[in-house]
């Protein structure tokens, strides 16, 4: 708690330092001139040091429903941004950190987002050394080759979007070809996702045979093992094609150890997408095959299956300023009689086929400072679905405001989407850019 | 009125010697006037790197401020090109990248980078006559409409504009129902064009407001989109324009837009 004043003050000091909105200089022909920027080359190397920008955000979010062990808070914090690159020669350093008070875990943190030295030791090659953000498929909040981790919590409690990728310290190294393209990432430490473990929503608790949050937070051992992530990718016309391989661990603890803990297990995948126009929009198609290494017979009910993943997808602008995406996606369990077989409660054991459709409708108005999208997947096997509408207002260069709902709901208390039902909840975000 | 007539022979020379092109028959075939409008709008030099500012004033005086470096590249004089556009301001898109593979005999393809998510999200191509990062610039007149979507006339031929009538082939895809261009006779650059909505009302003006020569190209330095409807507009200024940089083909790429090509990026000399 004595760490509130202090990300006060430093909010207050960013908002203390806004210039003073276009004060009138000289009537000379320079309409620029109200914006008092020199313009400057900003791909320059030398003077003037470094080139701060960033934001201050301040972010609430409630829950509709009461849930024991959790605070009726899903988003209360305060956060700092501050973003900024260094070249120098062939070298080039990103840098990305926050700062943020969060009330809802009581905690001020500082996260680095970026911190990666980039450069090419040949012509075709490229690094990319440090903690870095990485993202390739071709869902659209849907990952099937991307395992690079996510946060859900954030995602769940109305943060940017951009917070749904989590960093990883990673070496990247690309090499460019006329045949194809090659992108190998190794992240020496294991890095899961932000998964749900009962601090800010519940989820299923198969001991509880209900959905709720624990008393204690249920994380799992971190491994200490690395994990490597392939693509080899091309561009041909207009069409887009690349495989994908992955070796570490399934980026969610969806195993369970000899005490009852979560644990993750070992994971392998295979894949492929394709992306390109078709009609009016684009269109994509992407494969996985998820090889549960642990559990290969599928016959172990402590370790998640081997699966087929599908997905296909299609955007394209319906009239001027909406457009409309929509997606199909399944997994298909490899061993699922032997699952089922296994399994402590058959009841709840999810069927063989699991599918979503996706439904992404964005509208633009008023020169694009008016922004409504409405997200929502539903699954037709579940019976359950999750809706994140959300506004944003761009008031000018400086201030964004944005709100939104998540809503979850479903027949059963044990589905992918239904489990989060008592999460539903309510945001809104205030932004200054600076 | 003799002294205007005396005067004609000597201006008249002195414009021949100055500017041949001036003193040239007018073209009259419409198809080569929109073509060379074309060249000159947007093939300047085999390829080209220029620094712009937008700034957008709403119906109530806000004012926003864009900043961007583009790089482009053409595969063929009035063929296919390749266009980069890498925002530095305001900084909510900073580090936002464009990629446009332009084509002339299909759809333009189209990817945006974001660096947030480090996602290259591609965009499909009918929405290009949408807002070009909440400016009044399309995104299609960044890169170019293609002149065979219109049909062409010539209107009027005067002393110093061709005046050119242009109706879209297929109207369900845009939102203008025909545009009028005067096109400058003698640098050929599109100086002025007004669209016209379903009730034949002005509702969009695109207005050349400054032009230099640079590297023997006739290159448009200030332009301005209005909305007279609404009173709002975007002011767009180029500088530091160069042309035959010597851009290499692999840099219109899905590489490139993760890391920007500083060494291209940057002013020259600097």
């Amino acid at each position: 708690m004595r760490a509130h004043p202090l990300a006060l003050a430093a909010l207050a000091a960013i908002l203390a330092s806004i210039p003073a909105a276009a004060v009138a200089t000289d009537a000379d022909d320079d309409p620029f001139a109200a914006f008092d920027e020199d313009w400057d080359d900003p791909w320059a190397t030398r003077g003037g040091g470094l080139s701060w920008s960033g934001f201050a955000e301040a972010g609430l979010g409630t829950r509709w429903h009461k849930v024991d062990n959790l605070d009726r808070l899903t988003l209360g914090e305060l956060r700092l941004r501050a973003e900024t690159r260094y070249d120098h020669g062939p070298f080039r350093v990103d840098f990305k950190g926050d700062l943020s008070w969060d009330q809802v875990a009581d905690d001020l943190d500082g996260e680095l987002r970026e911190l990666a030295l980039s450069f090419s030791p040949g012509r075709r090659v490229d690094l990319k050394l440090g903690r870095q953000v990485l993202t390739w498929g071709t869902g659209d909040l849907l990952f099937l080759n991307d395992l690079f981790p996510k946060d859900f919590i954030s995602f769940f409690a109305g943060r940017d979007e951009d917070y749904l990728k989590s960093p990883s310290d990673t070496a990247r190294v690309s090499v460019f070809s006329p045949a194809f393209n090659l992108d190998f990432a190794w992240t020496p430490r294991f890095t899961p996702d932000n998964y749900l473990y009962g601090e800010r929503f519940a989820f299923w608790i198969p001991a509880l045979g209900a959905s709720g949050a624990p008393a204690e937070p249920r994380r799992a051992d971190e491994p200490t093992n690395g994990e490597v992530a392939l693509r080899l990718f091309r561009t041909e016309g207009a069409t887009e094609y690349a495989l994908y391989a992955y070796r570490g661990r399934w980026k969610q603890p969806l195993g369970v150890d000899a005490t009852g803990a979560p644990r993750f297990p070992r994971l392998q995948s295979w894949g492929g997408s394709v992306r390109r126009p078709l009609h009016r929009g684009i269109f994509n198609a992407e494969v996985a095959w998820y090889d549960s290494l642990d559990d290969r017979d599928g016959s172990d009910p402590a370790t998640p299956n081997s699966e087929l993943r599908l997905l296909g997808g299609y955007e394209q602008e319906l009239v001027r300023n909406l457009t409309l995406g929509t997606q199909f996606y399944a997994e298909r369990i490899q061993h699922h009689e032997r699952l089922r077989a296994s399994a402590p409660d058959p009841a709840t054991v999810r069927d063989r086929w699991r599918t979503v459709a996706t439904l992404r409708l964005t509208h633009r108005a008023l020169q694009d400072r008016l922004t409504s999208s409405f997200f929502l997947f539903a699954s037709p096997t579940d019976a359950d679905f999750y809706l994140r509408p959300a506004v944003s207002w761009r008031h000018d260069d400086h201030w964004l405001v944005t709100g939104g709902v998540n809503l979850f709901g479903g027949r059963d208390e044990f589905t992918f989407f239904g489990q989060l039902e008592d999460n539903s909840n309510g945001w809104i975000r205030l932004r200054y850019y600076y | 009125m003799k002294l205007r007539l005396a005067l004609v022979p000597t201006l008249g020379l002195l414009t021949m010697l100055l500017a041949p092109a001036t003193r040239a028959e007018p073209l009259e075939d419409v198809e080569a006037i929109v073509a060379r409008a074309n060249l000159a709008a947007y093939y300047a030099g085999d390829d080209g790197r220029s620094e712009a500012r937008m700034l957008i004033t709403d119906a109530q005086g806000r004012q926003q401020l864009r900043q961007f470096t583009v790089l482009r590249r053409n595969r063929a004089p009035g063929g296919d090109q390749d266009f980069m556009v890498f925002f530095s301001r305001p900084s909510d898109v900073r580090g936002t990248v464009f990629l446009v593979a332009k084509h002339v005999e299909r759809d333009d393809d189209r990817w945006l980078y974001l660096p947030g998510l480090d996602l290259v999200r591609r965009i499909s191509a009918g929405d290009k006559r949408t807002s070009f990062v909440g400016s009044h610039f399309f995104y299609e007149d960044v890169s170019g409409r293609n002149p065979a979507d219109d049909r062409h006339s010539l209107l009027e031929t005067t002393a110093e504009h061709y005046v050119l009538e242009s109706v879209p082939r297929d109207p369900r895809t845009v939102e203008f129902t025909r545009y009028v261009t005067r096109v400058d006779r003698n640098t050929f650059l599109p100086v002025k064009t007004e669209y016209y909505d379903g009730r034949d009302r002005v509702y969009r003006v695109m207005e050349v407001l400054g032009v230099e020569e640079i590297g023997g190209h006739p290159t448009v330095t200030r332009s301005r989109i209005s909305d007279p409807l609404a009173g709002a507009s975007t002011l767009m200024e180029f500088r530091y324009t160069e042309y035959d940089v010597g851009l290499p083909t692999d840099i219109f790429s899905e590489r490139f837009l993760r890391t920007p090509p500083v060494d291209w990026l940057r002013r020259s000399g600097e």
